[in-house]
């Protein structure tokens, strides 16, 4: 008993001798990790969360760069709800959006298995890089070169439908054609990131998973619609998500190849932001574009987790 | 288990210090937000924001500095280029840098900001600056279009001094025109005139056209509208300016000041009078016929080179494509300007571009006499080498001037002033900019003029209204 309680005693001191030091080590690893993420927090703080707070706060002002901003209370958000133009500007946005995502995921999905059913892995390599290489280019560059493409008089694609018996369209100088290249532009350069996802994501289901299906008599179409899109469903998760985000915010296409219009067919929520803003120098009434489009995006992306929870498969 | 991030710094205490951060850091953007801005540069060191290439702005520094060290030994020049398609892009970035706080001493000003920087007190009034350095300016004022000089007065005041513009003349292909068996047409032609002679030009066939022109507002289809004695807003003058009319400045000008006031006053919208219905309908209807294709909006590099490859016979444009398209290729004899044609009257429109003082300059005497140095005849080649504007004083506009570039009838550019009105440009321009573009591509696709200037009307009172 004495010896017990002999011992005892003296694991508490050795324990207490030790408890400085192992606070002292707790103490560093925990000042390690604060520096670790110390500069990422201060880096979103920054550039992500005091922007935006600044642009909430804006959007209560009347503003126009020259002047001190007025404070006006919730007149920008009255007069963005009254604005035909504007709304009709998010609209456009929302319309560009959905059929610029619902190609780029399909066109990037058939694209990847057409590559990833080749046997070579430098023919995958080789369409692999192909099809990213657009997405290296300057968005601004590329939209000046489909400008010239697709003029109506002068353009490439004109020519060769001329050159073959077809009429030419009103590429950018009508409402229905202008959307329609603005769209095909942006796919044209964005596919390549979901192409890259996808083939990356069906490379990573597992070949065993693959041949027993074989062996249960599924062919190559019921294999990839019943065992890799829902093993890969995750990514296409990602992928809609990510483009949806790129797309409700499009700008440099529209506003170099049309300007915005004919009218204001493809004037999107950012022109708008951008013409109300840098243009006409109402940044309040800019803030008030960008929060709603904020928090248009926000429920979006919210509306896509939610469907994902019946529609994702996760291992 | 222990939390290795739980002791020694409590999550408590890190928000405390975040918070204070972020409200440091907000502090401090919101403090960037204000428009008090650093009222130029140091003592000794004037700042200017100059319209172009970096290259010209450089050497425009270069040039001038030395003239300016003569005035005062310890003054420099920093000269910054802001790149622009247009003026209107020009502008949009002036204010963007205004709004970061760095305002310089001297910024170039074109028609198209001049009353909305001067509306919101950005710019000195030069009033008591001209008024005590007359005689320095006497041929200054003697050689140049006093409409130029009213141009860039707002309610009476002078707050910029004009060194160059651009009047919208008809420019053509003297290849294309051959070709049409078109001769030159007179200096006082008719609309019927023009439209005869797009007639015959668009029977030359190949991938030519007629007539081409840019959705803007200078030299846009508003030329047409002010030869349809119309214009976007309501013209007027506002009083006052006797203060220089009235003084021995102008002594001994050819054109005289007789009539001029205190400014361009831009009254109520008139976009959808019959005046601009009918001239924006006419260029529309001269696209469904085939004779002109699909404008760009803004800039006018495409037209440029359309017009320098032969393609295009006729388009308006001003002194500054002399220099633009022999740049572009086009040999002097290649192509030649006329008067632009009479409608119901034979006004039509100009821009000016000057300098002005930023009203936060602490330099605001030295800044005036940088921009006396930069307004001399001498110093315009240094400014704007390879006349790619037009000068303000009538004397440099010599057949010397245009020996290299052409065009051959370079003496219509200063002609075409005597009776051109200013680009409606009032200090809501830049609303009313994105307005006309939007409005004129609508009419354009619709090929419905009216609709679209229906809308225009709406628009710009509403820009008006919010403005005032």
């Amino acid at each position: 008993m004495t010896a017990t309680t002999g011992f005892r005693s003296r694991r508490a001191a050795e324990v207490a001798a030790r408890r400085p030091a192992a606070k002292r080590v707790r103490r560093r690893e925990a000042s390690f990790g604060y520096a670790m993420i110390g500069l990422a927090v201060v880096f979103v703080a920054v550039f992500t969360f005091i922007p935006i707070l600044a642009s909430l706060g804006l959007s209560f002002t009347s503003w126009d760069v020259i002047s001190s901003p007025k404070f006006v209370g919730l007149d920008n958000y009255v007069r963005l709800f009254t604005d035909g133009p504007v709304l009709a500007s998010f609209g456009v946005t929302v319309v560009l959006a959905v059929c610029i995502v619902a190609l780029q995921i399909s066109l990037g999905m058939l694209l990847a298995v057409l590559a990833n059913n080749r046997k070579r892995n430098a023919t995958r390599v080789f369409f692999r890089t192909s099809f990213y290489l657009p997405l290296l280019a300057s968005s601004a560059a590329v939209s000046i070169f489909m400008g010239y493409i697709f003029d109506t008089k002068f353009g490439l694609i004109n020519y060769y439908l001329n050159e073959i018996g077809l009429p030419g369209a009103h590429w950018l100088n009508d409402p229905f054609w202008a959307k329609v290249t603005v769209v095909l532009v942006v796919v044209w350069q964005q596919v390549g990131f979901t192409f890259v996802l996808f083939v990356a994501a069906l490379m990573s289901v597992p070949v065993d998973v693959q041949e027993a299906a074989a062996i249960d008599g599924a062919g190559p179409w019921r294999t990839l619609f019943r065992i890799k899109i829902p093993l890969i469903s995750p990514t296409i998760l990602f992928a809609t998500v990510i483009a949806m985000i790129n797309a409700m915010q499009l700008f440099d296409q529209p506003f170099i190849m049309t300007k915005g219009g004919p009218g204001t067919a493809t004037t999107t929520a950012t022109i708008s932001l951008y013409q109300a803003g840098f243009q006409n120098l109402q940044f309040g009434f800019a803030s008030a574009i960008a929060i709603l489009l904020l928090v248009i995006i926000g429920i979006i992306t919210g509306i896509q987790f939610i469907a994902a929870r019946k529609l994702v498969f996760y291992q | 288990m222990a939390n290795g991030f739980s002791t020694p710094i409590d999550r408590r205490t890190l928000f405390k210090f975040g918070g204070a951060g972020l409200a440091l850091a907000g502090i401090g953007s919101l403090a960037a937000c204000s428009t008090s801005g650093s009222g130029g540069g140091a003592t000794g060191t004037i700042k200017m924001l100059y319209f172009g290439e970096q290259s010209a702005a450089t050497a425009l520094q270069k040039a001038i500095e030395p003239k300016i060290r003569q005035l005062d030994k310890t003054a420099k020049l920093q000269v910054t280029a802001i790149n622009g398609t247009d003026w209107n892009d020009f502008l949009a970035k002036v204010l963007t840098q205004i709004a970061s706080g760095d305002v310089p001493d001297i910024v170039s000003v074109a028609t198209e900001g001049q009353q909305l920087l001067a509306s919101k007190n950005l710019l000195t009034p030069l009033d008591d600056l001209v008024t005590k350095n007359l005689s320095g300016l006497s041929t200054y004022f003697k050689g140049i279009h006093p409409s130029l000089v009213e141009s860039t007065m707002y309610q009476g005041h002078l707050y910029t001094l004009p060194d160059s513009f651009n009047a919208g003349s008809m420019f053509y292909s003297t290849s294309l025109f051959d070709k049409a068996g078109l001769s030159r047409p007179a200096a006082n032609w008719s609309m019927d005139d023009f439209h005869s002679s797009a007639e015959s030009l668009a029977k030359v066939g190949g991938s030519t056209y007629a007539f081409d022109w840019v959705v803007r507002l200078w030299g846009s289809w508003t030329s047409f509208l002010y030869a349809n004695d119309g214009n976007l807003l309501e013209e007027g003058r506002y009083s006052g300016g006797d203060w220089l009319w009235g003084s021995k400045a102008f002594d001994g000008n050819a054109v005289g000041v007789s009539g001029r006031k205190g400014g361009w006053k831009w009254g109520d919208p008139t976009a959808n009078s019959d005046a601009a219905v009918e001239a924006l309908q006419y260029v529309i209807d001269l696209q469904k016929s085939g004779a002109s294709p699909s404008p760009d909006v803004g800039g006018g590099g495409t037209l440029q080179g359309l017009f320098a490859s032969g393609r295009i016979g006729m388009t308006i444009g001003g002194g500054f494509w002399a220099g633009g398209l022999h740049n572009a290729g086009m040999k002097d004899g290649s192509f030649d300007v006329v008067e632009f044609p009479t409608w119901k009257s034979n006004k039509s429109l100009f821009g000016a571009g000057g300098y002005g003082i930023f009203d936060s300059s602490k330099q605001k005497d030295l800044a005036f006499e940088v921009i006396k140095l930069m307004v001399q005849p001498e110093s315009f080649d240094a400014l704007w080498p390879g006349n790619v504007t037009t000068p303000a004083q009538k004397s440099l506009l010599t057949a010397d001037r245009y020996k290299t570039t052409g065009p051959e009838h370079w003496s219509v550019f200063y002609d075409q002033l005597d009776n051109s009105v200013p680009i409606s440009a009032p200090p809501y321009y830049n609303a009313l900019a994105t307005a006309l573009n939007q409005r004129t591509t609508q009419a354009i696709s619709s090929g419905n003029a009216k609709k679209a200037l229906d809308g225009l009307q709406a628009d710009i009172e509403k820009a008006a209204a919010q403005a005032s």
